[in-house]
């Protein structure tokens, strides 16, 4: 079953495009990887969802969450949307909470706002902590986020994500802050947490490898447009887009130490700077005339004029 | 090139670098790597004199430069390329001619010389900290997460260029660094940090492959790769 549904998704700010005919589907339960670099677009698409976009912005495309136009919700059902049905988690934990209130008051302040009762709402924070892995979560509820890690501290904003039952978390870039054996450690729970509860995920990162290890499928961005969709277990073996097979052969580890990494020439392009054909055109080693001409259209896995023959 | 003694710092009472010691060979390329406050930082920050150890001797044998992480903070914006590359070379009494050579030596497009740091990509910036600091001839480099906020395809870019830019001028290298795919690619030996101790050192290849140290193995088991599992540790609340 398709739980969101987003159809040739525009936005531009100032008039200058950010994003260019996103369409993607994600179903119930299903984990999907946002992967590309920066300014490609990844953080406009997830904001999109939720209509999260900034001042100055213009969107255009439909979303639909459970069958339902998210552009057309009233601002009461969008907010119980938000609150509800649609967890975010940001690369910045300390970003995300107020650094004033206690974690207890962070957590149960939307249950409490949904009219759940203190008490209640108290236990089911100390639960959802212990299920992130939150030792002596009692204790937890009573502190201030300066006296937590940065590691606890995102534990803590995926324990509040958890709270409200949600069916889909936006998780943008949720561990590029942290050390990279918090990092598994919090990437290990998210993974774990929203199988048992059967939540979808759309999951931010530049790292096409943790992407990999946590996501049923991988799309990815570039330009402000999705270039490549592919099953993250065909990752390494089955990328076709000139653009995927780049990103992936020019990570340190795809060739031996002391040996010349795989480069692309240039520099990324945003969605405003891309050539009028492909967006990856001017970058790419294997571009023919049409390839600068003309927009690739979405066909299958990939959008590129040359997939037969690559 | 470059050898540290049992070096300590203590910040406040806090030990921050305790008991380190290590070298770098000429023309050799050492790594140092660790989490978040395991003191490699400090380390670079006391080998290259921007901090003051509380015991220990650092002993140089010439000049040592400095590549930051952030390419953004640390050029000036209001000095073109071509001014900052002159204000170096000028204070070390080099010639200023150099300036192309540099420039094509870390593979920028010498039209670029006359612009500022806002008019150049995150790459484009690196690559000028990187010839600045070249500009000095200087005997070893040391780069603390140079690399780390590049994207990937800029990071491969700025990579082979270091492997280049030592082949070119046999500068020595002491990588600061929490990647540990990036170690692999460009040193030869590691020294990794914990809390402010050395806890394993040795060939990359040995220490990588085959890790002796508990916290190393931990390192090395928690970087994604293909196959990878994320795992839930024993809770280190």
């Amino acid at each position: 079953m398709t739980l969101l549904q987003l159809d040739r998704i525009t936005v531009a700010i100032n008039g200058q495009p950010v994003l260019r005919q996103v369409s993607l589907e994600v179903a119930a339960g299903e984990a999907v990887g946002l992967v590309g670099e920066s300014g490609s677009g990844k953080s406009m698409t997830v904001k999109s969802v939720v209509r999260l976009l900034p001042p100055g912005a213009t969107a255009g495309g439909t979303v639909r969450f459970d069958g339902a136009d998210v552009g057309a919700l009233s601002p009461a059902a969008l907010r119980r949307m938000r609150s509800r049905d649609v967890a975010m988690v940001f690369q910045d934990p300390r970003a995300a909470v107020n650094p004033v209130r206690t974690v207890g008051d962070f957590l149960t302040e939307v249950l409490r706002d949904q009219g759940v009762s203190r008490a209640i709402a108290t236990e089911k924070a100390v639960r959802s902590l212990s299920e992130v892995g939150v030792g002596d979560a009692t204790r937890r509820l009573n502190q201030r986020p300066y006296e937590l890690s940065g590691g606890l501290l995102q534990r803590v904003v995926i324990a509040a994500a958890l709270l409200t039952g949600p069916r889909l978390i936006l998780a943008d870039e949720p561990t590029t802050a942290l050390d990279v054996t918090t990092q598994e450690e919090v990437v290990a729970i998210l993974d774990e947490q929203r199988r048992l509860r059967a939540a979808a995920l759309m999951f931010i990162t530049h790292d096409l490898e943790l992407a990999a290890a946590v996501c049923d499928r991988i799309a990815v961005m570039y330009a402000g447009e999705i270039v490549e969709i592919l099953p993250a277990a065909r990752l390494h073996d089955d990328a076709r887009h000139p653009y995927t097979r780049a990103l992936l052969a020019s990570r340190p580890g795809a060739v031996a130490p002391g040996e010349r990494l795989v480069t692309v020439p240039g520099i990324p392009q945003s969605a405003l700077t891309a050539p009028a054909g492909c967006v990856f055109a001017d970058r790419c080693p294997h571009a023919e005339a049409r390839c600068h001409d003309e927009r690739p259209v979405f066909t299958g896995s990939a959008a590129c004029h040359l997939l037969e023959v690559l | 090139m470059l050898e540290v003694r049992d070096l300590r710092k203590e910040f406040k009472g806090v030990t921050a670098v305790d008991g380190v010691s290590f070298t770098v060979p000429a023309g050799g390329s050492l790594a140092v790597v660790g989490e978040s406050g395991s003191g490699k930082t400090t380390c670079a920050r006391i080998v290259t004199g921007l901090e003051k150890a509380t015991s220990g001797t650092v002993t140089r044998h010439g000049s040592v430069q400095m590549v930051f992480q952030d390419p953004y903070q640390s050029l000036d914006r209001r000095q073109t390329v071509r001014s900052c590359l002159a204000e170096v070379l000028a204070h070390h009494r080099r010639d200023r001619s150099r300036i192309g050579e540099l420039l094509d030596l870390v593979g920028l497009d010498r039209r670029l010389g006359d612009a500022l740091p806002r008019h150049l990509s995150g790459g484009q910036r690196q690559r000028v900290a990187i010839a600045r600091a070249l500009a000095a001839e200087p005997r070893l480099l040391v780069l603390d997460e140079a690399v780390a906020a590049l994207d990937v395809s800029i990071q491969a870019q700025i990579l082979n260029l270091l492997v280049d830019a030592r082949a070119a001028t046999g500068v020595a290298y002491l990588f600061i660094t929490h990647d540990l795919s990036v170690v692999r690619h460009v040193c030869e030996d590691v020294v990794v940090m914990s809390r402010g101790r050395v806890v394993e050192s040795g060939p990359v290849e040995r220490v990588l492959s085959r890790p002796e140290h508990e916290y190393t193995r931990r390192l090395v088991a928690s970087v994604p790769r293909p196959g990878w599992v994320p795992r839930r540790a024993v809770s280190r609340d």
